[in-house]
């Protein structure tokens, strides 16, 4: 169970992310919502400790993870795999090394540095990459794949970790709605299936109403809606997207309220 | 344009229609001033035209006995001596690269992120940026002898600075994302870098060096005018005899050379980007 | 393992092919690059034992001879006190008149091959010069003179020319000739046509063409790499001077003929701080230039 007790994080003057404190158990499937800048990205990166959190603690079953150092640290973020809006792939590797990397944590320094993997790990990588259907571009190049592709291909690297925990920035927002489905189902069913839970920045409103168990609602770096989707009224709505006449997705939620 | 019309316009906009006198006066004065400068410049160098048109004359007749060119019964030296170039090329490359790199490495901003040393580091590189090869080859090769040793050396002393500069920004351009990327996934550093960094700039750093390679092919020629070895000796040799129907010769085979290397080179920086 | 997925299997097939190519033309690429190496430094003495063993111990005897034995309490002493900053500088005059003659060699050399490749630029560009066959020759006659070293066509020319800034002049000329008239053609190339266009829908003549709708998209372009070239060209014209063609570099060959270490660097460091000088000049200029293109 990950919880965060008042967690803050500044930036020179501005403050980013303002005592954000909430709880996410196992199975769940939270998304978060708000305008850019609403501190949603800073949030799930001092998560994974891309970036420390200046204020407050973060535990993951109890055990204080905001302050890790060094191998602890890194093995933490090995369990809390992350996902990117720009996939943050390595564009001049090839598929297969890509979702690797998921795996060189645990592996010895000396083979990693010269691209070696045993073959169980492999066999592995493949069999992430052939659940999203993307086996066949193995040996390819990231850097020649369609965004789509990349984001499956990140999201099995993510697998490769054998995460407590994913992360998922954005993950739909660089991708045509087709593709986003890909992704967003591909999440969903990480969570159902191996019971982990997934937490989801997202920008479409729509999108996290289909998929999410469960909604945070971000503003000016503080939560001000945590709830199911269906508590998410047009009264919450217009305080997370306060100064803007109407959200993104306006019409589409309309229509899925209709519905 | 009516008289009527054009004073109408001059009502709305005289700026437009007619710049004011100073201004035109300015212009006029700054071209005039340039134009006196050149000339001055021109008569301190003492560029005449009699001495130019007797160099021309000159010049003539050495093209005239260059055709057609002969290889005086000397190809195999020649040729050797095309090969010494490319060695002294290759070597002063190589060792310009090694030297750079952890140079480079130290000039990076998002390396070296104290901005007063970054700063004053890399204005030390940019002081010797500017000394041609030929500067340091005289120097060495009075140092250490005749031979294409201080050539070598001349040619990775003129590169580095530019070589470590080029590789600094190389780094600092690398995309960041892919380094989170696999940073995120718990990688320590070292293998952060090997799996982020890497991929990114290695390429980039190869095709500057062939780059380098290439333009030290050229400033290789000329550095056995100071006695450093390769085909500028046998150039000098020959000019110096007026042989010039051998100059062209060498110089027509030093053309074919330099194209050919740059076709390679050019061949392999494709392959890597 | 027997149990494995048919993806597994026809990935392990196709990584072993691909490995085995890829191994295959790195090997081959890793072992005529070490050969060529080895050879390279065989053949450039590097390592040959009989210019003396010990590397190190020469270059750093070397940088001892170098550096000035300046003393400290005759640090501003005139220049016949040994050890005094105008001892070390014991010709500085003479340093500096050969110094601005080498800056007005890379300026007037600069000012003429610009105008050459002017000429040029205007014979090769694909917009303007319909003869293809013209544009032909141009363009491999500006290739030929980008491939020759400056220092090689120095060393003719200084032979025709003889012995002084003329050769030098001539020499830089004809290479910034080579250099900046393929740069000034692919800034021709690029003239927004549809300004053009325009211009003759309403009936202008080709020479108000290219004053009205020509020279004000490149002139900024042009200026900018004339001045790049400008700092290349003054680096050039102090190398010159060792072949006897103007210059600083006459000064630098005096000092080897009589070995005189630490005067060489002396005038090493007054070139140094001429080219540094001229590069901020420029690139003054050049950012300025840049602001006036923007606000056009």
């Amino acid at each position: 169970m990950l919880e965060l007790h008042g967690v803050s994080k500044r930036f020179g003057e501005t403050l980013a992310v303002d005592k954000v404190s909430f709880t996410c158990q196992r199975g769940e499937l939270v998304g978060i919502i708000g305008r850019s800048g609403a501190g949603k990205s800073t949030l799930l990166r001092m998560i994974n400790r891309l970036t420390d959190p200046t204020d407050g603690r973060i535990t993951w079953d109890g055990q204080d993870v905001g302050h890790l150092k060094g191998r602890p640290l890194r093995q933490w973020r090995r369990r809390c795999a992350m996902i990117f809006q720009q996939f943050n792939l390595c564009p001049r590797l090839d598929v297969i090394t890509n979702v690797l990397v998921g795996v060189v944590a645990e592996r010895p320094l000396a083979s990693s540095l010269v691209k070696f993997f045993p073959a169980a790990d492999r066999a592995r990588a493949i069999l992430e990459l052939d659940a999203l259907d993307m086996a066949h571009a193995a040996l390819q190049r990231a850097g020649t794949l369609s965004g789509g592709q990349q984001q499956r291909v990140a999201i099995a690297r993510a697998m490769l970790q054998e995460p407590d925990l994913v992360l998922a920035d954005e993950p739909v927002a660089s991708l045509d709605p087709v593709n986003a489905d890909v992704v967003m189902d591909a999440l969903q069913k990480i969570c159902r299936e191996r019971n982990v839970p997934v937490i989801v920045n997202l920008h479409s409103l729509e999108i996290a109403r289909r998929y999410c168990t469960r909604i945070v609602a971000m503003s000016k770096g503080a939560i001000v809606f945590d709830g199911p989707p269906v508590a998410l009224t047009q009264a919450v709505l217009d305080r997370v997207y306060a100064g803007r006449t109407t959200p993104d997705n306006a019409t589409t939620f309309s229509i899925v309220e209709a519905a | 344009m009516t008289p009527e019309i054009y004073a109408r316009a001059l009502k709305v906009a005289p700026e437009a229609l007619r710049p004011g006198l100073s201004r035109r006066l300015t212009n006029w004065g700054l071209v005039a001033l340039c134009g006196l400068a050149f000339v001055a410049m021109c008569v301190d160098l003492e560029l005449a035209p009699e001495s130019f048109l007797l160099g021309l004359g000159k010049l003539a007749r050495f093209i005239a006995i260059s055709m057609p060119p002969s290889d005086g019964g000397d190809l195999p030296r020649i040729v050797s001596a095309l090969a010494e170039t490319f060695a002294m090329a290759l070597a002063g490359t190589v060792i310009a690269a090694l030297v750079a790199l952890p140079l480079g490495i130290l000039g990076a901003k998002t390396v070296v992120r104290q901005p007063v040393l970054h700063f004053a580091f890399r204005r030390s590189l940019d002081w010797f940026r500017g000394v041609p090869a030929l500067v340091w080859a005289l120097i060495l090769v009075s140092a250490f002898g005749l031979g294409p040793f201080g050539g070598v050396i001349a040619l990775a002393l003129a590169d580095i600075p530019s070589l470590a500069k080029l590789f600094s920004e190389a780094i600092e351009n690398a995309d960041e994302k892919p380094i989170d990327g696999v940073r995120a996934a718990g990688t320590p550093p070292l293998l952060a870098l090997r799996y982020g960094l890497a991929p990114q700039v290695i390429p980039v750093m190869a095709s500057q060096v062939l780059f380098f390679l290439e333009s030290n092919f050229r400033n290789a020629a000329v550095l056995g005018i100071v006695g450093a070895g390769g085909i500028g000796f046998e150039l000098e040799e020959r000019i110096r005899i007026f042989a010039f129907d051998q100059v062209a010769f060498i110089v027509g085979l030093y053309m074919i050379c330099v194209a050919g290397l740059d076709t390679v080179s050019q061949w392999l920086r494709q392959r890597l980007a | 393992m027997s149990e494995l997925s048919p993806a597994v299997v026809a990935f392990e097939t196709l990584r072993r092919r691909t490995l085995r190519r890829q191994r295959m033309q790195s090997l081959a690429g890793l072992l005529i690059f070490s050969a060529l190496l080895l050879l390279s430094f065989q053949r450039s003495q590097f390592f040959s034992s009989d210019i003396g063993g010990d590397p190190l111990g020469r270059i750093g005897d070397f940088l001892n001879r170098m550096v000035p034995d300046l003393k400290g309490d005759a640090l501003f002493a005139d220049r016949r006190t040994d050890g005094s900053l105008a001892w070390w500088f014991y010709d500085l005059p003479r340093w500096l008149r050969l110094g601005w003659q080498t800056v007005e060699m890379a300026v007037v050399a600069t000012v003429l091959g610009a105008i050459g490749a002017l000429l040029a630029s205007f014979l090769c560009a694909r917009n303007l010069m319909p003869i293809p066959a013209v544009r032909f020759t141009v363009r491999r006659t500006l290739e030929a003179i980008r491939t020759l070293p400056d220092l090689i066509l120095a060393l003719m020319l200084v032979a025709a020319f003889g012995v002084g800034p003329l050769a030098g002049v001539i020499t830089l000329a004809i290479s910034t000739m080579g250099s900046l008239g393929k740069l000034f053609s692919e800034v021709n190339e690029e003239v927004d046509p549809r300004q053009l266009e325009a211009m003759r829908a309403s009936g202008a003549g080709y020479a108000a063409m290219i004053r009205y709708g020509v020279v004000p998209q490149v002139l900024p372009n042009y200026t900018s790499y004339a001045l790049i070239r400008l700092e290349g060209n003054l680096a050039g014209a102090a190398a010159l001077g060792i072949v006897g063609a103007g210059g600083i570099g006459i000064e630098l060959q005096r000092a080897i003929t009589y070995t005189e270490f630490d005067t060489y660097l002396a005038i090493l460091l007054l070139i140094v701080g001429m080219i540094f000088l001229i590069d901020i000049a420029s690139e003054a200029i050049r950012h300025r230039l840049i602001g006036l293109g923007e606000a056009r």
